[in-house]
């Protein structure tokens, strides 16, 4: 491989390119290591942001690669330009976080949607021209080119027209104002630096160098394509899932400074009756709600598999709660659930009356206080749970049925079978790993159990409801977060559940592969 | 064909109409009971507040009709007038009346003036007391009733000059069925309302373009792209999908307090611009899409770039689209990241989700404003979903799950 690059190296020359590289990262280099040194010499333990463990690994590590980058570049080997390449990958993305960040470009965000409501008349026509355009796709000939000519011409008017009413013209000078000030400029410096360390890294004279092979461009293809992803997964997910480990460990209130506990918290959760009352209604709530969103969504799915005119209009009446989101939904309930005017004790009543018409019965229709109760608190929230789950677990099993060959059902009804036979040694089958997938989902969702309680409560009582009836894990949670300022135990209660899903999840799985089994 | 064939297929057909017929009742059933709360919705959102709270329960919004009489609105009320109910105005009030029975069914009532009402000298029993029998006269009949005890009626006249009685504190009003337009004005006017109506509206166009866009690059990353580790990063990645929201809502919150962007309305927006169940969805349609497309376009120098948005991106409308639903449903509904990191004082980045919640707490008195509230949320990702289905509905395990 690096073969090719000998006639390069042999004539002692190294264009101007290649030695700038080299310095660029041998600069990146030292600097880290200073940076390095710095950090690993102050004093004093910090949380917030990044604990300095993390903080003199990160530093170190690309110290390291940086000057590594530097040497194999210095000598023609492709392994260095890789490196290379990642490293200013991650370094334009961190500069050009700094830099938004001190130009405060992220917080603009509120100067834009202060002035966004004017802009909304605009957006509505972008969104016909851009409707046009996709009605316009496939028109005969002509009139499909002026159609969608005059489709683009509108997207183009209205996003020059949304842009200069929620006030770019304006937003660009304080950008261009704050960005010449230090510390912006220098952040903006590395980012333009290392952007630019990128581009000449893919051109084809350094290919041409290096010798690369296509299999090797690809592989920078790769890296540039999912770090998008990548960054914010570590930056966003990861990072702070290993500080919520971390901080688990601490009794951290989340201003002052914290001190590590080791296994305190956890031992408290575990001495915790509130907690324990937490874990006993979540317990309660997914045995019912859990197989009450899914056995019913598998029975629906089958029925709408038959092709029959309409299903499509069933698919989707069915899918509107998932559609319509939590917070509505519970709001909507909250009146349902009224015990004096409400709908669902109207019902009640109205349905033991006409039960009552029957000669032998006489029934007393019940009222019960829905919300109010501590016996049917939550009760209610399971009702409003699975209708907002069973639709969208519905939709799933369709799904699942639509790999399913009709001739299996044709041939099935030639040898007899019934509706329910057809469902029991076909739909069920065929539907075991969708049923796997729709029964974690439900599961994990379920275990979550924050918003309707949270809801249907107020203002009346709080999210623990009646008698601590309806108090959920993760609003033990977020009380103790974000009320009681206790993040450590917080963190803690967290960890727990994330345990206990991951542990069901497992479960769920290996009985799925004991049944494949079984039905192979 | 012999007879007893012709049979047993009639009778076959005749079984599976029986059977198509009660499956289409379990699905209106159940289609009915996850329509009847947002028919509800929409109907208490164009309603009175006294409309409202009124039992027992109905369904269309009605409003009290007046009658213009000498220039005053004066409310109409709808009384039997000969048995049939017609609708009266009050035209005299603080008429000395008795409450009359008869003694066979005294559960039937009629509050009618005294002075209708002539004694005939006999007398009944009820609940155990003497009561009078008086002959009352009703229209042009007169029928024989017993006195239960003494109150006061109001008089009421129909349009044709027909005249009645009844006690005016629980005489029904005449209601037409009509809608209170104004509570959506009245509930955008109130506090947060709109700005949250814009603020959400910008989230989610900014939070559904960011993860089209990176999972877009990022499935066809692990489509398409060989580069080392790609598998081991890709199972990573997609089983980061178990990690429950809730186990990082803390150290998040924090580092957004690091980062200063609590309260602001970025922090609804940034960390979730990157999803990795969006860039598995994109992954799984880019794997289906034939190989030879893109090894021409290799052969010609295109780049991978060229290729993804040329080839790969117009054939992916379907995924996209589905993908492009999903995140908007995501952003639009979220509630508990809201919550937490926008604080309640600051109500200029308040969502429509926190901004409902309030309203909810608030606005108890008048359920339609909450009611209009919650017709607002959710009526453009109905509309989205209307004009989106087409797509997804196939799309949403069929990549998904297999």
């Amino acid at each position: 491989m690096v073969a090719d690059a000998t006639p390069v190296r042999s004539t002692g020359e190294r264009p101007v390119w290649l030695v700038g590289l080299a310095m660029w990262q041998l600069l990146l280099g030292v600097a880290t290591a200073v940076g390095f040194g710095m950090v690993a010499s102050s004093t004093g333990i910090e949380i917030v942001g990044t604990p300095r463990p993390l903080t003199m690994a990160a530093l170190g590590i690309f110290s390291i690669l940086a000057l590594l980058a530097a040497t194999w570049i210095w000598r023609f080997d492709h392994r260095g330009r890789l490196i290379a390449f990642i490293l200013n990958l991650v370094l334009a993305a961190v500069a050009g976080f700094f830099t938004l960040q001190a130009v405060n470009v992220f917080n603009g965000l509120d100067a834009l949607s202060a002035t966004f409501g004017d802009g909304l008349p605009f957006l509505a026509v972008i969104a016909v021209g851009w409707l046009l355009s996709g009605w316009s796709r496939g028109r005969s000939g002509r009139w499909e080119r002026i159609l969608l000519t005059a489709s683009r011409g509108l997207m183009i008017v209205g996003a020059a027209a949304l842009l200069l009413s929620v006030g770019l013209i304006p937003g660009l000078w304080t950008f261009l104002t704050r960005i010449v000030l230090p510390p912006a400029i220098i952040y903006l410096a590395i980012t333009v630096f290392s952007i630019a360390a990128l581009r000449l890294l893919k051109t084809s004279q350094v290919t041409k160098a290096f010798g690369s092979t296509s299999k090797q461009l690809e592989v920078m293809d790769g890296i540039a394509f999912v770090s998008p992803n990548i960054l914010g997964f570590l930056a966003f997910l990861a990072g702070p899932l290993a500080i919520s480990l971390f901080v688990s460990l601490t009794d951290w209130d989340g201003l002052s400074e914290a001190s590590f506990i080791g296994l305190r918290n956890y031992i408290d959760l575990f001495a915790d009756p509130f907690f324990h009352r937490s874990l006993l209604n979540i317990l309660y709530f997914g045995l019912l709600a859990i197989p009450l969103s899914i056995i019913p969504a598998l029975g629906l799915a089958s029925a709408l598999n038959m092709k029959l005119p309409g299903m499509r209009l069933f698919r989707a009446l069915y899918f509107l709660p998932a559609v319509a989101g939590v917070v509505g939904v519970a709001l909507i309930w909250k009146q349902l659930y009224n015990a004096t005017i409400g709908y669902i004790n109207y019902a009640i009543l109205q349905g033991t009356e006409l039960l009552n018409l029957l000669p032998f019965l006489d029934l007393t229709a019940p009222q019960p206080q829905w919300l109010s109760n501590p016996s049917t608190a939550m009760l209610s929230m399971v009702i409003v749970f699975v209708f907002s789950t069973i639709g969208f677990n519905t939709v799933l099993f369709v799904a699942g049925l639509q790999g399913v060959p009709p001739s299996l059902y044709e041939a099935a009804e030639l040898d007899g079978a019934g509706i329910w036979g057809k469902f029991r040694n076909i739909t069920v089958p065929v539907l075991a790993p969708t049923t796997v997938f729709v029964t974690i989902t439900t599961t994990i969702l379920a275990l979550q159990l924050f918003s309707e309680p949270f809801i249907l409560n107020a203002p009346q009582l709080s999210p623990n409801g009646p008698a601590n009836a309806t108090l959920t894990p993760v609003i033990y949670l977020y009380q103790n977060a974000f009320e009681r300022f206790k993040q450590g135990y917080a963190s803690a209660i967290g960890w727990v559940l994330f345990l206990i899903i991951f542990v069901i999840t497992l479960i769920y799985f290996r009985t799925q592969r004991e049944e494949g089994v079984l039905t192979k | 064909m012999t007879t007893a064939a012709v049979t047993a297929r009639r009778r076959h057909r005749r079984r599976s109409l029986l059977g198509k017929l009660g499956i289409y009742f379990i699905l209106g059933f159940f289609a009915l009971l996850m329509v009847f709360p947002f028919v509800y919705m929409a109907a208490s959102a164009l309603k009175t507040p006294a409309d409202t709270f009124r039992y027992p329960p109905r369904v269309l919004p009605r409003q009290p009709t007046t009658l213009e009489v000498n220039g005053e609105q004066l409310p109409l009320f709808l009384l039997p007038i000969i048995g049939i109910d017609t609708q009266v105005v009050l035209v005299e009030e603080g008429i000395e009346a008795g409450v009359f029975v008869d003694p066979g069914t005294p559960q039937q009532e009629l509050a009618w003036p005294l002075a209708l009402a002539t004694p005939t000298g006999g007398q009944a029993t009820l609940e155990g007391e003497t009561v009078e029998i008086y002959s009352v006269q009703v229209g042009s009949t007169s029928t024989d009733l017993a006195l239960k005890r003494n109150t006061v009626v109001g008089g009421f006249e129909s349009a044709a000059g027909e005249e009645t009685f009844a006690v005016v504190r629980t005489a029904p009003a005449a209601e037409t069925v009509s809608a209170e337009w104004k509570n959506f004005s009245e509930v955008l006017e109130r506090p947060a309302m709109e700005r949250a109506l814009s603020n959400t509206i910008l989230v989610t166009t900014l939070v559904v373009a960011g993860v089209l866009f990176t999972s877009i690059m990022g499935g066809y990353a692990f489509a398409r792209i060989r580069f080392p580790f790609r598998n081991a990063i890709f199972v990573t990645y997609l089983g980061s999908i178990m990690i429950p929201f809730i186990v990082v809502l803390v150290p998040l919150f924090q580092l957004m307090v690091a980062f200063d962007w609590i309260n602001h309305l970025g922090v609804l927006v940034w960390p979730f611009l990157f999803n990795a169940y969006g860039t598995f969805l994109m992954r799984q349609f880019f794997v289906g899409i034939p190989g030879e497309l893109d090894d021409s376009a290799v052969i010609d120098g295109a780049t991978h770039w060229t290729i993804l948005w040329r080839i790969y991106v117009p054939l992916s409308w379907p995924a996209i689209a589905t993908l492009g639903t999903f995140s908007f449903l995501y952003a639009w509904n979220s509630f508990v990241w809201p919550l937490v990191a926008i604080n309640t004082a600051n109500n200029e980045s308040y969502v429509l989700t926190i901004a409902l919640r309030q309203l909810g707490g608030q606005a108890v008195e008048s359920p339609n404003l909450i009611f209009a509230g919650i017709v607002i949320a959710v009526v453009v990702p109905i509309a989205l979903f209307v004009a989106a289905q087409r797509y997804f509905v196939e799309n949403v395990a069929t990549s998904g799950i297999k």
